[in-house]
């Protein structure tokens, strides 16, 4: 709590008071503060990553640190509204930068060009809070572990297609409040053969199981499903969900062959809705107010449907 | 076999690249659609706003930057979705979307119009542009961390103005004038005492003590002998130019000084003193404490008494905005006018000083400025996130509607937080259109009542047809079988009827009249319904409607569960009234 005390500073300027003034009568002075004095760290500026980066610089973080290994491709231009046109073929990260200052010049924007699997543990250290997208699910189980130990808040979010999701662990050392959190591994490595897990999956959004696809195939291949391999990518996919769901131990018939062909790239109102929930979800859990979602979030663009769970032991 | 670009089945990514759609609104949920449907492949896309940039916006129409402030929205935001996309073909434009240029013919160009609007009369007439026109809708609105999409398509699903919505929240003219409770009586009056002194005089706008006020008089003798012996006939009148400009020979200071300390006197002290011998009204009341300047004035810098200090700080506020009004004004030349402006620090001043001496004096706690422009200004708190999701959700319904999946399309609502079912994104079913609707019904027909000899023909016009029915240009003709016609949209073609009563044309209970607005393609047919029985301040009422009266100050429930249609109607939802099929309605309310 110590912490949180030294990054108050008492006095708003006139020009943060005037720029910030619809969301301070929303969610208050003190909130306010509190954003502004912290650092966060933004893994991946693909279009869910640009979504979130908007959304917390616009909200005046003290610091957003883009970190991005990837290439400017012309599918990247496409997909997100950093990146100018003319910078294929440049870092990620270091394109989206200009236009992500010019979002706000109140906010600290530092671009790194490395790919977080290559990055120390002190350097995830330094922030308030993580935010990981396009990551690996071993990245994401190690990141959130090595964070939400240090009362580091952990967010994980991805798009595919229509389909979305955010997570949360919040875990903190000293836990104040009645809501708990579980590590990202915990959440994954739910036990569906007990009686009870079986007895709740008619209840369970089946996303859950079409993450678990999503991330193995990215585990497996090394990118997410490609419109330019879309035959190939089709068939591992429908593959990928009979071998997840059997090991698993759950129905193949949980996931319909339904969602392949609409998993494929970033869509941009997906990236909208999706970074949305996960930019607020940032800024609720910084500046302390207002009940976090537990701990998953889960938004199918085809349904229009926009679910709330939480998956990890009780 | 299916062949993708990006996302998207071809054939839809090509459908996109060719149609046109139409943005009404270039602000907070403008700024995302428009980046969104850029992202996503629209090519050609028109954007319209009648709105200039202001610093408040910078926290979310992430479009515009400081330096933009000023400038036209929806060129502004044209011209910052081109650098990302410069390839698209967006047209701007900076006017307002009622302009008569704007014809169904304009509307007929788009496969697809999305309403990004802050106040209910665009979206009304929108609304029957698209009716008229027989183009697909989509409607929104956010407010706080809430907010909902719907779609409306003529003949398929209910229209905007399909269900009532609650109308602006009044209060009575003598709570304002004579007896105010809470701190919003105060602040209208300060806000009409504006209007009084520098702005447009209205009559529905009093700030002196209401004489006929019922509640005051022990019996109906009393009141009337108190009204003839006032001295007071009506408002505090303005200082006419001339008699500045006469004033400004002498010392100005010391003027400035007496004119505002003059009306601290009157405003202040005199006023009330007059509202303490309507003893009635405080038998049951607290009553209000005149407010003395000289013994302030001789108390005011010594003290460190808060209380003190702060009548003091601002009675010199009021006098100091007072000074600076005027001296806009008197810029402004002969027969000039102030807007009120909540983004203007003076008038922004005048209205806090204004309502917290009121306040003090009506025994209420003062409130800063921060809370007094909230109530004014009628502020709504924005976000970027949450506008982020509604335009998110409007594309993705804008697919299924250029995809021909019309009956796959929802309203969504955005929930703070997730219902019983675990829901944070609420999809509910489409109605069909309402069979009563006056808008959308084949032959819309409404029954008003009011009282024939005393509603004027401009009363009639501006707050039946257009505040009420959303009319813009209406044409009204009297079914007396001679077809007379009451008003018509050609400017001074019938301003002499202006003044006079409905009764004057023959008009009476059971009489019907054709209202038509061309620019909309409407046709509305009124019923009078003749009464001298309408409660006091209610000036007329439409049949079948949910009485209007003052609602009840709002729990935290009603808080949380509204979504507004804009800071320039009324601050209830325009939530879907299904409580039945979709949960959405009925969880709302279960929230704490």
């Amino acid at each position: 709590m110590i912490d949180m005390i030294e990054k108050e500073e008492p006095i708003i300027s006139e020009e943060e008071a005037a720029q910030y003034d619809r969301q301070i009568r929303l969610w208050g002075l003190d909130a306010q503060k509190r954003l502004r004095g912290s650092r966060v760290l933004l893994v991946g500026l693909g279009g869910l990553g640009a979504e979130v980066a908007k959304n917390l610089i616009l909200a005046g973080v003290k610091g957003l640190t883009l970190l991005d290994h990837e290439q400017v491709t012309e599918e990247s231009c496409r997909a997100q509204f950093l990146v100018p046109v003319t910078a294929r073929g440049q870092n990620r990260a270091q394109a989206s930068l200009e236009r992500a200052q010019y979002l706000n010049p109140m906010v600290e924007v530092r671009a790194y060009p490395d790919r977080p699997e290559d990055k120390p543990d002190d350097f995830f250290l330094q922030f308030d809070a993580v935010c990981l997208t396009g990551c690996s699910r071993d990245l994401m189980v190690r990141v959130d572990q090595l964070c939400s130990q240090r009362n580091i808040k952990v967010f994980c979010g991805d798009v595919y297609g229509y389909y979305g999701y955010m997570f949360s662990d919040l875990a903190s050392i000293n836990p104040t409040t009645t809501a708990s959190f579980c590590s990202l591994k915990e959440a994954l490595e739910v036990d569906w053969t007990s009686e009870k897990a079986k007895a709740s999956l008619k209840r369970t959004p089946v996303d859950y199981f079409l993450l678990h696809v999503l991330l193995k195939f990215r585990t497996d291949k090394g990118r997410d499903p490609d419109p330019q391999s879309f035959a190939e990518d089709s068939q591992l996919l429908r593959q990928i969900r009979d071998d997840v769901l059997e090991s698993l131990a759950v129905s193949g018939d949980l996931l319909s062959d339904d969602f392949v062909s609409y998993c494929f790239s970033e869509m941009s109102p997906v990236c909208a809705v999706v970074g949305g929930v996960l930019g607020q979800e940032v800024v609720k859990a910084l500046s302390q107010r207002d009940a976090p979602h537990r701990n998953f979030f889960f938004f199918d663009g085809r349904k229009g449907n926009g679910v709330v769970d939480y998956f990890g032991p009780n | 076999m299916v062949q993708l670009v990006g996302s998207l089945r071809k054939e839809l990514a090509d459908s996109l690249s060719s149609c046109r759609v139409l943005v009404v609104g270039a602000g907070g949920i403008g700024c995302e659609l428009l980046k969104n449907l850029v992202l996503t492949g629209f090519k050609n896309i028109e954007v319209i706003d009648l709105d200039t940039i202001d610093v408040s916006n910078l926290n979310r129409q992430f479009l515009f930057q400081k330096k933009h402030v000023g400038k036209s929205k929806a060129q502004v935001a044209k011209e910052s979705a081109l650098q990302f996309c410069p390839t698209a073909n967006i047209t701007a434009y900076h006017d307002s979307i009622m302009n008569p240029d704007y014809n169904v013919e304009f509307f007929r160009n788009f496969m697809l119009v999305m309403n990004a609007l802050d106040n209910r009369a665009a979206r009304n007439h929108v609304n029957r542009m698209c009716l008229a026109a027989d183009i697909p809708l989509i409607e929104s609105g956010t407010a706080g961390y809430l907010g909902q999409v719907t779609v409306i398509k003529k003949g398929l699903t209910e229209c905007y103005e399909c269900q009532p919505k609650p109308s602006q929240k009044t209060f009575p003219g003598c709570t304002i004038r004579n007896t105010p409770s809470e701190p919003i009586h105060c602040i209208v009056w300060a806000k009409y005492l504006f209007n009084q002194l520098f702005g447009e005089e209205d009559a529905d706008q009093e700030v002196s003590p209401d004489t006929a006020d019922p509640e005051a008089a022990w019996n109906p003798e009393e009141a009337a002998a108190r009204a003839t012996a006032s001295e007071k006939d009506g408002d505090i009148k303005r200082v006419s130019t001339k008699e500045w400009a006469r004033s400004t020979g002498y010392d100005s200071i010391k003027l400035f000084n007496k004119v505002a300390t003059r009306q601290i006197h009157q405003l202040f002290k005199d006023d009330i003193m007059y509202l303490l011998t309507m003893d009635k009204l405080w038998k049951k009341r607290k009553a209000p404490l005149p407010l003395d300047w000289q013994q302030l004035e001789n108390h005011g810098s010594g003290l460190k008494d808060q209380q003190v200090l702060g009548i003091w700080g601002y009675c010199k506020l009021f006098q100091h905005s007072v000074e600076t009004l005027r001296s806009q004004l008197e810029q402004k030349g002969d027969g000039a006018e102030l807007v009120w402006d909540k983004d203007d620090p003076p008038a922004m001043d005048f209205v806090t000083a204004a309502a917290n001496l009121r306040m003090h004096i009506f025994s209420m706690n003062m409130k800063s400025r921060f809370d007094i422009k909230s109530m004014a200004g009628n502020i709504i708190p924005a976000i970027a996130t949450t506008n982020a999701v509604i335009a998110g959700l409007i594309v993705l319904e804008g697919l299924k509607i250029l995809s021909g999946e019309l009956e796959s399309c929802r309203s969504i609502f955005l929930n703070k937080c997730p219902n019983l079912r675990k829901k944070l994104l609420v999809p509910c079913v489409l109605d069909p259109p309402s069979a009563n609707c006056y808008v959308c019904a084949s032959k819309p027909e409404v029954t008003v009542k009011l009282n024939v000899h005393k509603s004027m023909v401009v009363f009639l016009q501006d707050k039946i047809l257009k505040e009420r029915f959303g009319m813009v240009a209406p044409d009204v003709q009297i079914e007396d079988g001679k077809g007379t016609i009451l008003i018509s949209s050609e400017e001074g073609e019938t301003e002499a009827n202006n003044s006079k009563f409905l009764s004057d044309f023959g008009i009476r209970n059971g009489s019907r009249l054709q209202a038509d607005d061309f620019l909309q393609d409407y046709t509305l047919l009124i019923n009078v319904l003749h009464t001298e029985d309408l409660e006091k301040d209610v000036e007329f009422e439409v049949v079948g409607d949910a009485p209007d009266k003052a609602p009840p100050p709002p729990s935290n429930q009603e808080e949380t569960n509204s979504i507004t249609n804009g800071n320039k109607d009324s601050a209830q939802p325009s939530t879907s009234s299904k409580g039945l099929t979709c949960s959405h309605s009925a969880v709302m309310l279960a929230q704490p």
